[in-house]
């Protein structure tokens, strides 16, 4: 311990019966449920402790959970009747009738008990006044199916992810959870056949050291990839690696077109304005000064759906009646304003007060006087690795269908034995094409907890301590399988890291000739501006809106200028001991992976359907495409059918 | 864009590389981070600062940017690293205060990157460094000067000023701006930072559970709602003269969690949380300096607790 600190394991374990790469809710929620569960129990009553690490790329209490602030969805009716039936039914309609409406019942089912156990683990909620969590009204959650606005959302304050992330690191160490921080993934290890999870490498940024975590289960809670979009709400880390690695190692995503933007951002930062401040009287004017939302929603006008609201506002920013922002006045004319100045002054301060603090803050504007300029932020990521109800990943194997989305009847779920996923990089589809407000979080502890009982099951039934296997030849086949293609991983890891740390002086000299763009722009490249060049790219042709000629452009950028200075990047410094640049290196890469993923089934998908805005597929086309995109590394996409239980299909009208 | 309105700030920041690790174990030999002594802050610890002092290369690196009076530190930092040094190294994420990474000193007062602003810590050139080689901030004259520059005009155009940045204070640095903040986490960890409550439940006068949460009324969630937003940032333990470096006081940080539970009214073990804090290098050690309350990025009035925890031990 003293040579390590607490934070890093002292020594590796040669085996673990499982890793959990991610400790933000849905991590923490797996080691929660998979430490809490009978199986875990009875093993502990036989003398047998599970080898559990969980490793993060950041300290857990700075993940990006703690930014949520609105609440989490569950129908426990503190406040006024509710039924899990009807989120059932709105979260089936949010998503634009492309969720899996079995996943979609035991999110609505279970949602309740998750925020009890919360709760019980010492989320301070905000209280009614006879002691029951607080509950407040969040867009599309509504009463009868479809019927008036219910209050749904369990509250506190404004900062309910901080809270669930707390609670849940400190209930993590109660249950005395091994943690490896700031370690950094770099690949997701499977057998050589592909068939089972292996392990992961991991850079242990402290050290500049690369490790072969052996696994026989693996749990990727990473996280989205809000940084795939130079405007987003989300954290400089969310760059999509547990994403980027599934593809790597040859497997699928699912709807990876779908990317939540919400609309209010303020201007280039992308920090969200809660939608209250449209809700208390904020009105968004173009450059003409015109309260533009009354045209494209009448009746609803601001405070329509955030998909309507995000799509409109790039309408007119297309149309040419944007506006600069401020920050930036030569810049593009790419925001639009939110006009608050007719809220009362006080009123303003007393019910936002977050809101008026961040643009004080970060914009350095008076609300109460002055226009503040907004954009739509990239936010949440729908799609993912794919999974079952219990988290376990699975490719989808098309079978003899077509894959060009006329026939997905045929086909089948092919479980990776031992790889697990959950939260924000997962798909299980509980919200399809466009995710409720107060789900996210819902979905990170819910299927999270489901995933961890699910590994918890599998660790029991062959424990690594086991005292009866040592000389069980099968066990030994694979556990000798494991090591092989971990170690192979990490040795060739760890030449990159070699090569990364060691200057080129032609590197810069190759990426001129394939690069069109000025030498001096290209002689010191670096991952930083090689991330923020991604950024752009991927706003212009897929932030909120896209066609057919966009998306292309964009996949040739990237193949012909971004990707190969990806390649040619080293880092500016040898010392491997928190050098930053290393690890920013990989996460460009992972996100140009990703960004070609999302290009490919944004172009596969000819209709537009809850966040996805094809300007030459303006109709959802339930005929075609009510299905999952399943994208691989390549760009090849298969559809897999949409599980319809009891909801069939109709518009979606709010 | 002209030139004419272009504005520049001047970044002065304290850099440190850890030499390689092997040449660096040899150094280190008995863990000179050990965690584990127990005793007073005060006494036998004049060797103190010596031992912690970072074995590496160290020089202050001057960056001149472009950037307006608005911009935060942050912004400057990560512009910095994408146009003119992709090396530096400090820590960031969510960029808005709510996760607690970035927490350095600015201008030698400890804060967070993404909150402060150019126009609140820019200072004028002055030939004078604020820290001197052990860590200090100068005071008097120059101080003086800086607090008078803040509220006067800045200029439209040249130089906004210069701002001085470094690790965290009272911890190990690590690189750069980061700092090995471990010892606080531990700290906090050894004080159970996690709510023990009874389990029991609601029932109705028949006896049959009627609620499955904890019932807590708002005036009891107001007794510790504001201790529970706490990002664990160490800005208050920076700023405690004291703490440096947890080797003994158990630093503000955890105090501040224990109080957390201690007010919660589903808490059950208060006692036991009062007994672990009272010992030397507990409440004891706090000197109600009262520094750990100024720059709190969550607006906790970190004295103000620290004062009432005090009271609560005393009187049990």
């Amino acid at each position: 311990m003293e040579q390590w600190g607490d934070m890093s394991p002292k020594q590796l374990e040669d085996m673990y019966d499982a890793v959990i790469v991610g400790a933000g809710a849905a991590g923490l929620s797996a080691a929660l449920g998979l430490l809490r569960s009978p199986e875990t129990r009875q093993m502990r009553g036989n003398g047998i402790d599970p080898k559990i690490l969980v490793i993060s790329k950041l300290q857990p209490l700075r993940s990006h959970t703690g930014s949520a602030e609105g609440g989490i969805a569950a129908s426990l009716g503190n406040i006024e009747a509710d039924d899990w039936h009807w989120h059932y039914y709105d979260t089936v309609k949010g998503g634009d009738w492309l969720v899996d409406q079995d996943a979609a019942q035991l999110l609505a089912e279970y949602a309740p008990e998750t925020v009890i156990n919360l709760e019980r683990g010492g989320v301070a909620f905000s209280r009614t006044d006879d002691g029951h969590i607080a509950q407040r009204r969040f867009g599309g959650h509504t009463r009868e199916f479809g019927g008036a606005p219910v209050r749904r959302a369990a509250y506190a304050a404004d900062r309910i992810g901080h809270q669930i992330l707390h609670a849940l690191w400190q209930q993590c160490v109660a249950a005395g959870v091994a943690f490896a921080e700031e370690w950094y993934v770099t690949d997701l290890v499977l057998t050589d056949d592909g068939s089972r999870a292996a392990g992961v490498v991991a850079f242990d940024t402290h050290a500049g050291k690369v490790h072969a975590v052996k696994a026989r289960n693996v749990l990727f809670a990473t996280g989205g990839a809000g940084r795939l979009f130079h405007t987003t709400s989300n954290s400089w880390d969310l760059t999509g690696d547990g994403m980027a690695l599934a593809l790597a190692a040859g497997l699928q995503l699912e709807d990876a077109e779908f990317v939540q933007f919400h609309p209010t951002g303020l201007a280039h930062t992308g920090i969200l304005l809660s939608e209250a401040a449209r809700a208390e009287g904020g009105v968004l004017r173009n450059a003409d000064g015109e309260a533009f939302m009354e045209r494209y929603a009448p009746g609803h006008a601001d405070l329509a759906a955030r998909d309507v609201v995000s799509r409109s506002i790039m309408a007119e920013i297309d149309a040419g009646r944007g506006v600069a922002d401020p920050k930036d006045p030569d810049g593009r004319r790419d925001c639009v304003w939110l006009d608050m100045t007719g809220i009362d002054p006080d009123h303003m301060r007393a019910v936002l007060p977050q809101v008026v603090e961040t643009i004080e803050k970060y914009a350095d504007i008076d609300p109460s006087k002055d226009f503040v300029p907004i954009k739509p932020t990239a936010h949440y990521t729908m799609g993912g690795i794919p999974i079952t109800v219990d988290g376990e990943v699975y490719r989808w194997n098309a079978g003899d269908a077509e894959t060009d989305g006329t026939d997905g009847a045929t086909g089948s779920r092919g479980v990776v034995d031992g790889l697990f996923a959950a939260g924000e990089c997962s798909c299980v589809s509980v919200h399809g094409a466009n995710r409720l407000g107060g789900n996210s979080l819902l979905d990170a502890c819910l299927f999270g907890t489901r995933a961890g009982r699910a590994l918890a099951a599998r660790v029991a039934a062959q424990p690594v301590d086991d005292p009866m296997a040592v000389d069980d030849p099968d066990v030994q086949e694979i556990d000798d399988a494991i090591a092989a293609a971990a170690d192979a991983a990490s040795d060739a890891r760890e030449n990159e890291l070699k090569d990364l740390l060691t200057p080129r002086a032609d590197a810069a000299d190759d990426v001129d000739d394939v690069d069109g763009t000025t030498a001096a722009d290209e002689t010191d490249d670096n991952p930083y501006r090689l991330m923020a060049d991604l950024g752009q790219v991927m706003e212009r042709a897929a932030a909120v809106r896209c066609d057919a000629a966009g998306l292309e452009a964009a996949l040739r950028t990237i193949d012909e200028r971004l990707a190969p200075r990806a390649e040619a990047l080293v880092a500016h410094d040898k010392t491997a001991a928190f050098n930053q640049e290393v690890t920013a290196i990989w996460e460009v890469r992972h996100l140009i992976g990703l960004a070609r993923v999302v290009l490919a089934a944004s172009d596969a998908r000819h209709e537009s359907r809850g966040s996805l805005k094809r300007n030459d597929f303006p109709e959802r086309d339930d005929e075609r495409f009510l299905a999952h995109s399943m994208t691989d590394a390549s760009g090849r996409v298969a559809w897999q059918p949409v599980h319809i239980v009891d909801i069939p299909p109709k518009k979606r009208e709010y | 864009m002209t030139n004419s309105n272009v504005t520049t700030v001047t970044l002065k920041v304290n850099r440190f590389t850890p030499r390689p690790e092997r040449e660096r174990d040899r150094a280190r030999g008995g863990s000179p981070f050990a965690r584990t002594r127990k005793s007073s802050p005060f006494g036998g610890k004049s060797d103190a600062p010596a031992r912690r002092r970072p074995r590496g290369r160290q020089w202050v690196q001057e960056y001149t940017i472009p950037a307006r009076p608005e911009d935060t530190v942050l912004d400057c930092l990560l512009a910095i690293k994408r146009t003119v040094d992709p090396t530096l190294a400090f820590r960031y994420s969510c960029g808005h205060g709510m996760c607690g990474s970035d927490a350095v000193a600015i201008n030698g007062t400890p804060n967070l990157l993404c909150t402060a602003t150019l126009k609140d810590w820019v200072k004028p050139e002055s030939g004078m460094p604020v820290l001197d080689d052990d860590g200090f901030r100068r005071t008097g004259d120059d101080a003086a000067d800086a607090d008078g520059a803040k509220g006067s005009a800045l200029p439209e155009s040249g130089s906004l000023g210069v701002i001085e940045l470094g690790p965290l204070p009272g911890f190990p640095v690590e690189r750069d701006l980061i700092a090995d903040i471990d010892p606080m986490l531990d700290q906090i960890r050894k004080l159970k930072p996690y709510l023990e409550a009874d389990g029991v439940l609601a029932t109705t006068h028949e006896g049959k559970v009627d609620v499955f949460e904890y019932l807590q009324h708002p005036d009891e969630l107001a007794k510790y709602e504001q201790l529970s937003n706490c990002i664990a940032c160490g800005v208050c333990e920076g700023s405690c003269p004291v703490f440096a470096g947890g080797d003994a006081f158990i630093g503000p940080a955890a105090l501040i969690w224990a109080s957390r539970f201690v007010n919660d009214s589903r808490d059950t073990i208060t006692m036991d949380r009062l007994d672990a804090i009272d010992t030397e290098d507990g409440v004891a050690a706090c000197q109600s300096v009262r520094a750990c309350t100024r720059q709190c990025p969550r607006g906790i009035d970190v004295g103000e607790e620290m004062w009432q925890i005090v009271a609560k031990v005393r009187e049990r």
